[in-house]
């Protein structure tokens, strides 16, 4: 099975590629000699980047007291493994235009994924020991694989879809996957960010957050992934009724010392009121 | 473990045998699945499901026999273009009659009574921004429909952007409603559609754009 995976993730490496300014930063921040410097001018050769960097730097998602009007300040105030974040996080939905479906509206996706993206973020600064950023960018790409799947195999994943609702909504999307394709979206897309070479932790978030196996290296991570879906999808459906949304493990709370009601309450509502900006931010238009 | 049906799945009353039915392992009951345009009565104790995203469904029951069932259907949209306004009766409103008195003269025929009869009400969600607001008319149309038969509404969740699924138990008057994820929008639109085309007496991937 994990060949079909492989080879279904593959196929698609020529139609979505990682953006090429996270690439480089990348690259930089693995070479020793290179500097901070050098990170700002790769920054500043991709104007589209440069534009929604400054734009989220002075929006209320980081709510920094004074302006910061370079790229220079940018990063010395945001840090640079953060801004690397970003530069995957605000091109992803770009990215994703090479492999289109008849399945999912593209705006819906990407609204459940920030919508996943926001909650994790702020579930991780609640728990802390872990980096907010980077819980962002694991929230908004944990069901890329959906993307994959929906593209290369569509009449399975239309079969799929069928028997969720055929099953009156008790059958979760990812084991009515299982059942008709012997894999789910949750493995892809993990597939997908191992051969994109993306950290282990993005890795693992992605191809965990529906069931999370014991023997995970980062499980606060995945947990707070996992959480962070289901009330993404309350978020969507404007419920506090937590039988409207996919179940949570309950290993998840313990590993992440997070109280289900607290988290429910506050946080739904709170990025209720901020996924509007964030669309405009990671998803709108750059210029 | 899923729990094993402890009885034989009841009967159908007559004309309804063509309905899908089944265990349902949630509901740990027999069900009965509807699709765009059809309904389904029933004197056992089961459960009636349905999706719906801009179509309605009336769930209507006796509550002194608890005979009842649950339908599921829209106005055609072109019926109502030209001449027929003039009529007084529109095709579209004769469609929608249609869909409400079969089910409800079922019910009677079953031991059910007017008097007894409460209704509930869901779906006409608006689930594709920047369309024709198909669900509001067919919301309007059911409430008129209503309130014209003196009938009573004990529930209803209509309305909003979501698709929804419903279940219902006629001999309890119990329902779940559940709103369903946008990921499910395209083919619950789909579905409808093709529905619709059906009823305009159209084939399907004719002239009305979807997206």
């Amino acid at each position: 099975m994990r060949t079909n995976i492989t080879e279904l993730v593959q196929d698609v490496g020529n139609l979505v590629t990682l953006p090429d300014v996270f690439v480089r930063i990348t690259r930089l921040l693995e070479d020793p000699d290179s500097s901070t410097a050098d990170i700002a001018r790769t920054v500043a050769q991709d104007p589209a980047f440069t534009l929604r960097l400054l734009r989220i730097a002075n929006s209320s998602f980081y709510g920094f007291p004074s302006a910061i009007d370079t790229v220079a300040k940018a990063i010395s105030m945001i840090g640079t493994g953060q801004v690397r974040s970003l530069a995957l996080a605000t091109n992803v939905a770009e990215s994703f235009k090479g492999l289109p479906n008849t399945l999912v509206s593209m705006e819906n996706f990407w609204k459940h994924s920030l919508y996943c993206a926001l909650i994790a973020r702020s579930l991780a600064k609640q728990a802390g020991r872990c980096d907010p950023d980077a819980l962002f960018t694991a929230g908004l790409l944990h069901d890329i694989g959906e993307l994959v799947l929906f593209n290369r195999m569509p009449l399975q994943a239309r079969y799929a879809l069928l028997l969720v609702l055929d099953s009156g909504d008790e059958l979760p999307v990812y084991q009515a996957e299982r059942q008709i394709m012997g894999f789910d979206h949750a493995q892809v897309g993990g597939e997908l960010a191992r051969q994109w070479q993306l950290p282990e932790m993005l890795v693992e978030c992605i191809e965990h957050h529906h069931e999370m196996p014991p023997t995970l290296r980062y499980p606060r991570e995945v947990a707070l992934v996992h959480i962070a879906n289901s009330l993404a999808l309350m978020a969507e459906l404007n419920t506090q009724e937590p039988d409207d949304a996919p179940p949570v493990e309950p290993n998840a709370w313990s590993l992440t010392g997070l109280d289900p009601d607290a988290a429910r309450r506050e946080i739904i509502a709170e990025v209720q009121t901020s996924i509007a900006e964030a669309e405009k931010l990671f998803l709108g238009r750059a210029s | 473990m899923a729990a094993a049906p402890t009885t034989r799945l009841p009967l159908a009353l007559p004309g309804f045998e063509q309905i899908k039915r089944g265990w349902n392992i949630a509901y740990d009951a027999y069900s009965a699945r509807l699709n765009p345009g059809e309904y389904y009565v029933t004197k056992n104790d089961e459960c009636i499901y349905t999706t719906l995203g801009s179509c309605i469904s009336a769930c209507i029951r006796d509550r002194a026999t608890g005979v009842g069932g649950m339908n599921h259907f829209m106005l055609p949209v072109s019926a109502d273009d030209q001449g027929a306004k003039a009529a007084g009766l529109s095709l579209a409103t004769r469609y929608g009659n249609y869909a409400m008195e079969h089910m409800i003269n079922d019910i009677l025929k079953n031991g059910g009574r007017r008097e007894n009869l409460e209704v509930k009400l869901f779906g006409g969600g608006q689930i594709i921004a920047n369309m024709t607001d198909v669900g509001k008319r067919n919301i309007e149309f059911a409430r008129d429909y209503i309130r014209i038969e003196r009938l009573q509404v004990t529930a209803e969740d209509v309305g909003d952007i979501y698709p929804r699924m419903v279940v219902y138990f006629p001999a309890t008057g119990k329902v779940r409603v559940k709103r369903l994820r946008s990921l499910h929008n395209n083919i619950i639109v789909e579905q409808e559609n093709k529905y619709l085309h059906d009823i305009e007496g159209k084939p399907v991937g004719g002239d009305i754009e979807l997206f």
